[in-house]
């Protein structure tokens, strides 16, 4: 299957972040378009693909978490602690019949991305 | 299948096109082992290889307040080295550009990106060229690559503390957090 999925984890806590709102953009003619925005689901994902293999094109393309919200909203957290809040993914579609799946791992203070599978 | 296939591999002629074919055609020499001994400011010809790490970590216990970074090659296992970074903060609207650097042969910079009455709590953006710095070695990437240029997003909440921002980065991914 082609197109984008993404995984919110909150590895603070080692689970699933649920409730993140993540918007999704896409760069035509030098601007980011707002396209959707989704809010993970109890598994950290969405309840369908961020973009559907159908609408999978060559090109350039972002996911902003959220994950300020989610952060203040979790119990035990110090608000001062939090030193990344609105992490923005921006890559690449280079081959529109692959699948791109986007994971994001996030603490109050750590971010990683990857290209999963 | 493998995604390297369908495109042609970066090569010097490729490079030669946006103006790095002399880099790629230099030697790994470039960066001399007094450059790395001294941590002298980046040279203008980025390395051809990625430099051997010579050096320990260093500390920066008890220094007065300000941000610092450290870029890490992981493709390589090398400090990232000669890395264009774009430093903007957020000013209510959008990100103002306020300088642009490129980390030395340690992957550092020669001196800290905010301090003093530059170093002011805000929300900043650090945009790094990671495409342009794996091109740059010959590594063959995907055209787009999955990675080109990479925003790092960080708050900065009190700026009577030191911040560190020590970024892993592959073509792949990357990681990021508050170090010290």
């Amino acid at each position: 299957m082609a197109g984008i999925t993404t995984h919110v984890l909150d590895t603070d806590r080692g689970h699933p972040a649920a409730g993140v709102r993540i918007d999704f953009s896409v760069l035509e003619n030098g601007q980011w378009r707002l396209v959707k925005r989704v809010v993970t689901n109890a598994d950290g994902r969405t309840d369908g693909p961020i973009l559907p293999a159908d609408k999978a094109a060559v090109g350039q393309y972002q996911l902003e978490f959220h994950v300020e919200p989610y952060f203040q909203a979790r119990s035990g957290t110090n608000e001062a602690d939090i030193f990344i809040d609105n992490p923005v993914v921006r890559f690449a579609i280079f081959d529109a019949k692959q699948h791109y799946h986007v994971p994001m791992l996030c603490t109050p203070s750590s971010f990683t991305t990857y290209r999963g599978s | 299948m493998d995604p390297l296939l369908p495109h042609s591999p970066l090569t010097r002629r490729r490079l030669i096109g946006t103006g790095l074919g002399t880099v790629a055609a230099s030697s790994a020499a470039s960066v001399s082992a007094e450059a790395l001994a001294q941590g002298s400011p980046a040279p203008s010809e980025a390395p051809a290889k990625p430099s051997t790490l010579t050096t320990a970590p260093v500390s920066q216990t008890g220094l007065s307040p300000r941000l610092t970074l450290h870029a890490i090659d992981n493709f390589h296992g090398t400090p990232g080295a000669g890395m264009v970074c774009d430093l903007a903060m957020h000013d209510g609207a959008t990100y103002r550009p306020i300088k642009t650097i490129t980390t030395a042969p340690t992957g550092r910079t020669t001196e800290p990106l905010l301090v003093d009455e530059a170093f002011k709590p805000g929300r900043y953006e650090l945009v790094m060229h990671v495409q342009e710095y794996f091109a740059k070695f010959g590594v063959a990437l995907p055209s787009p690559n999955f990675l080109s240029l990479v925003p790092i997003r960080f708050r900065i909440r009190d700026g009577s503390q030191r911040y560190h921002l020590p970024v892993l980065f592959t073509p792949w991914g990357y990681s990021y957090y508050r170090g010290s």
